[in-house]
């Protein structure tokens, strides 16, 4: 047991002696991290007193909620949100929920449906928190990142409750900004380094209308679920395009006309991982679509509110489509299939075959940013994966990149993965040199500059030096280093 | 056989999660999405599918380090298989069969838990998982049963040790003895000559007492010239039908559960459920007649080196698709008058009773906390009654009833065939 006897027992006597634990037989399911202890907070006070602990003694922390795999320093004080898992309020007249960090998208997910509402789903997927910033496949018809935040409850790296926005003058949640403090350039992005420190313990998620069943009737049995049939009034279509620049222009168009409830711009290899319920499957899969596709292409959901509504979009999408030499990949239309991408791509359900599944591991570079633009870039990255597949390194996805529009679809996500087998130190090594190389090259030819993991003095300069001010103002929250930056809430 | 087989699958969990849910398509309610009783009560990520298959991995890696709470994490499973069937819903590897080999290997070293020894020892002495009341055949006094160790039957109906030792369950085994008779079926049991089937057993990661039980009850059925067992108890159907395959001594025996077999004789015109017996009822999927009692599948092959987690032979995984599922619910809506509503975890994906892994015995407060859950879910659909298809589950949920002060009945399918009929 790393912390001393003294702390421990403090530590005990705020979450209780069966929610916290130090014992090395739990570290393998913490990241394989050896932690001083992990600790269970049932609410806001205890996560409070758990902070100012850990500021008495000048002892780090990190916050996770669901945690995919991460690594954390030696000795630190791990705070697992697994408890406070609850849905506050789904308030349906102002259009938001007050969550608890380990409520699940799924969760939440199926009890807006009743109501006829939707939020924002991150690519990450339905197995993960539904509080986590960032961004996904409904991102034109439900915004992402911060837009989507309200009012939040904060415990800062020093033990202080901060609640932001209209919850900080009123117990109300409908805004971040006011009439109490707005601190939106501090409580960001969950994606470094913008990570703010400290903990979220509660947030207000806005929320959007679902034009979807209250529930699907999900037919069959693991790992094949299907709809009976395609939802009244939702169509799911992959169209592929004879170039990028086609693509981009219907991409765009779509956008500016909202016509989509998704537009996801997946590859290929990406809609196989979907389908398919095994990896011989995915491979089989991924190859006849390979085949099929006319070039590059994006994954469309449309969903009318009525049927007229449903016949307008469909005209209109159909028309873009077509003008910008489009078309349907028609395997892809087989009601089933049809079915199977909705559930699965409005629930996000699919995430983990689309990154886990094939090899155990994946390594991606996302950037949001003007939509257009990253794409180039993303060509190149693609193009630079290819003697990588070859080496049988990676995963064959065609060199493909994927992405996204946000609301009109000027500035979105741009993402690039490399699946592998975590365990082949080589590929490994491959895939760490190409996402190095990838980052330089974007930033080298003008595309962007990507500020994750080590990022080159260079980059940081031509960034106003942006790294520095980021870290003096959290040093200013966290006068005793006690939070450091990461915090995974995924 | 043993844990290093399983090093690669271990390797492969990405701690998503998604084996603490049901499978992710599925979620309905916030009040009804997990699927793992261990993680909903113990909270360590260490309790969940996940989390056991990152300690294995680290422990095959680094060796294993048998802390209390190392055992504690162990023992709290009742090895139900959800955690299983939510990962392959995703992923491609094996979750369920390296924590059972986990428990075997603790046993193996040593590192039991002083309640399971308990009962283990009962097994040695006894030939049952139950402590022992009477002589096993007693339920059966006054029926006129046909001995199957000593005349020619087509059906041989295995009892087990909770339906034949626990005096409240033994109307389980008159009623299928009603039903089998009513049919016409030549069956016979083998009475006092009857043996655990030693499934519990194995749950509890004791491998070497399952296999002396399995030799035991094959060599009688051997002997006897059996061709078709029948268990009303979903443990034994999972013994008989999974476990004696997977380590090859079921031969050719034909293995069924009694919900499978009353179904038959339905739909053959056998058995015809007359008297109306007006209730709304739910049902819930013992575990291993349901995920767990798809067949054992007998899988050679080599991990095809390279970038994917493939095989060869591409590898088939048990993923909960081929259990028994649809054989219960035709029986129940068969019965007039009878109501089938569902809950919302059901089938692959149902919530456990509580029972398995021998955790009514080696932590009975869990137990019942799992068994209440159910309870839960159970009345929050409405119906007066849980149906359900194994003693052990009947058992624990009517124990949790009882404690909840529910006024929730549990009945046996059995029980409301026996009645209609």
């Amino acid at each position: 047991m790393a912390l001393s006897k003294e702390i421990y027992r403090e530590l005990e006597d705020i979450v209780g002696e069966e929610f916290i634990c130090s014992d090395p037989a739990i570290m393998p399911s913490y990241h394989g991290s050896d932690l001083g202890a992990v600790v269970l907070p049932e609410n806001t006070v205890q996560v409070q007193a758990i902070v100012k602990t850990c500021n008495r003694y000048k002892l780090q922390f990190s916050a996770v909620a669901t945690g995919w795999t991460g690594s954390f320093k030696k000795d630190i004080v791990y705070i697992d949100m697994r408890r406070m898992n609850r849905i506050i309020e789904i308030n349906e007249k102002n259009m938001y929920a007050v969550i608890e960090p380990y409520v699940i998208t799924a969760e939440l997910q199926a009890e807006c449906f009743k109501k006829g509402l939707h939020f924002n789903v991150k690519g990450a997927g339905s197995n993960c928190s539904a509080m986590l910033r960032g961004h996904g496949h409904l991102d034109q018809s439900t915004s992402g990142d911060d837009r989507n935040h309200l009012a939040i409850e904060w415990v800062t790296p020093e033990g202080e409750i901060v609640r932001s926005g209209a919850l900080g003058s009123t117990d109300e949640w409908f805004c971040g900004d006011g009439p109490g403090p707005s601190i939106r350039a501090i409580l960001t992005s969950a994606v470094p380094p913008g990570v703010t420190p400290g903990v979220f313990t509660k947030a207000a998620i806005k929320l959007y209308h679902w034009a979807g069943p209250p529930k699907y009737d999900i037919q069959g049995l693991s790992p094949k679920y299907t709809l009976p049939e395609v939802p009244k009034n939702m169509m799911a279509r992959y169209y592929s395009f004879p170039s990028v620049e086609k693509m981009w222009q219907a991409e765009i168009r779509l956008g500016e006309n909202e016509i989509c409830m998704e537009l996801m711009g997946f590859n290929v290899s990406m809609v196989a991982a979907n389908i398919a319920t095994c990896n011989e499957d995915d491979e089989r899969i991924f190859k006849r679509l390979n085949k099929e596709k006319k070039g590059p292409g994006f994954f469309v959901i449309i969903a009318g509110n009525s049927d007229n509504d449903f016949a307008f979009k469909k005209k209109a999408l159909e028309q873009i489509v077509r003008e910008a030499e489009g078309e349907s990949m028609k395997s892809l239309e087989d009601p089933e299939t049809e079915g199977i991408l909705i559930a699965q791509c409005t629930r996000v359900t699919a995430s983990i075959r689309e990154t886990f599944r094939a090899g155990g591991a994946f390594s991606s570079i996302p950037i949001m940013s003007q939509r257009d633009l990253t794409i180039k870039w993303a060509i190149g990255a693609g193009e630079a994966k290819l003697p990588l597949i070859k080496a049988g390194h990676i995963v064959d996805d065609g060199g493909a990149f994927f992405g996204w529009g946000v609301e009109q679809g000027h500035v979105g996500k741009t993402e690039i993965f490399c699946k592998f087998d975590p365990a082949n130190e080589k590929a490994k090594a491959a895939v760490e040199k190409w996402s190095k190389e990838q980052g330089r090259r974007a930033f080298d030819e003008s595309y962007f500059a990507l500020m994750m993991g080590e990022v080159s003095d260079d980059i940081k300069a031509n960034m106003c030096h942006y790294d520095k001010w980021w870290i003096a103002l959290t040093r200013a929250f966290d006068p005793n280093d006690v939070a450091p930056q990461g915090g995974p809430l995924v | 056989m043993g844990l290093e087989q399983y090093q690669g699958d271990v390797n492969m969990c990405c701690r998503c999660s998604a084996c603490k849910f049901i499978p992710l398509q599925h979620v309905k309610s916030y009040d009804f999405s997990y699927v793992c009783p261990s993680i909903s009560r113990f909270q360590f990520h260490s309790y969940s599918g996940g989390g056991r298959a990152n300690i294995i991995s680290a422990g095959l890696k680094n060796g294993f380090n048998y802390t209390d709470k190392f055992l504690d994490i162990v023992y709290n499973c009742q090895m139900c298989g959800a955690c299983g069937v939510s990962c392959n819903y995703a992923m491609d590897m094996e979750l369920q069969e390296p924590i059972n080999e986990l428990r075997i290997k603790c046993v193996a070293e040593g590192k039991t838990h002083p309640e399971l020894e308990r009962v283990i020892k009962t097994l040695k002495k006894t030939g049952a998982m139950v402590p022992v009341q009477g002589k096993r055949g007693d339920w059966a006094k006054g029926l006129d049963l046909k001995d199957a160790t000593k005349e020619k039957v087509d059906v041989l109906f295995h009892v087990g040790c909770l339906t034949s030792y626990n005096k409240d369950m033994h109307k389980l085994a008159r009623a299928t003895a009603q039903i089998l008779k009513k049919a016409k079926v030549n069956f016979g049991i083998a009475g006092d000559m009857e043996t655990c089937c030693g499934g519990r057993a194995y749950q509890m990661g004791y491998e070497k007492e399952f296999l002396k039980q399995a030799k035991m009850n094959m060599s009688m059925i051997k002997k006897a010239g059996i061709k078709t067992v029948v268990t009303a108890c979903a443990d034994g159907y999972h013994a008989f039908k999974v476990l004696y395959d997977k380590y090859e001594l079921k031969g050719d025996l034909k293995v069924l559960h009694i919900t499978e077999y009353i179904d038959m004789l339905i739909k053959e015109g056998k058995l015809k459920p007359k008297k109306a017996l007006d209730m709304v009822v739910t049902y819930h999927d013992p575990c291993r007649l349901g995920r767990l009692g798809e067949p054992w599948i007998h899988y050679k092959g080599k991990k095809i080196p390279g970038d994917r987690f493939v095989f060869d032979p591409p590898k088939e995984y048990r993923r909960g698709t081929k259990g028994v599922y649809e054989p219960p619910r035709d029986i129940i809506k068969s019965i007039p008058g009878v109501k089938l509503i569902e809950m919302e975890r059901i089938r692959e994906y149902a919530w456990c009773c509580g029972a398995g892994g021998g955790v009514n015995e080696s932590n009975p407060d869990f137990a019942e906390w799992t068994a209440t859950e159910r309870i839960f879910e159970a009345t929050a659909t409405g119906a007066e009654a849980i149906v359900s298809a194994c003693p052990w589950c009947e058992v624990t949920l009517s124990q949790a009833i009882e404690e909840n002060e529910s006024s929730l009945k549990v009945y046996d399918i059995v029980e409301l065939v026996a009645k209609a009929l």
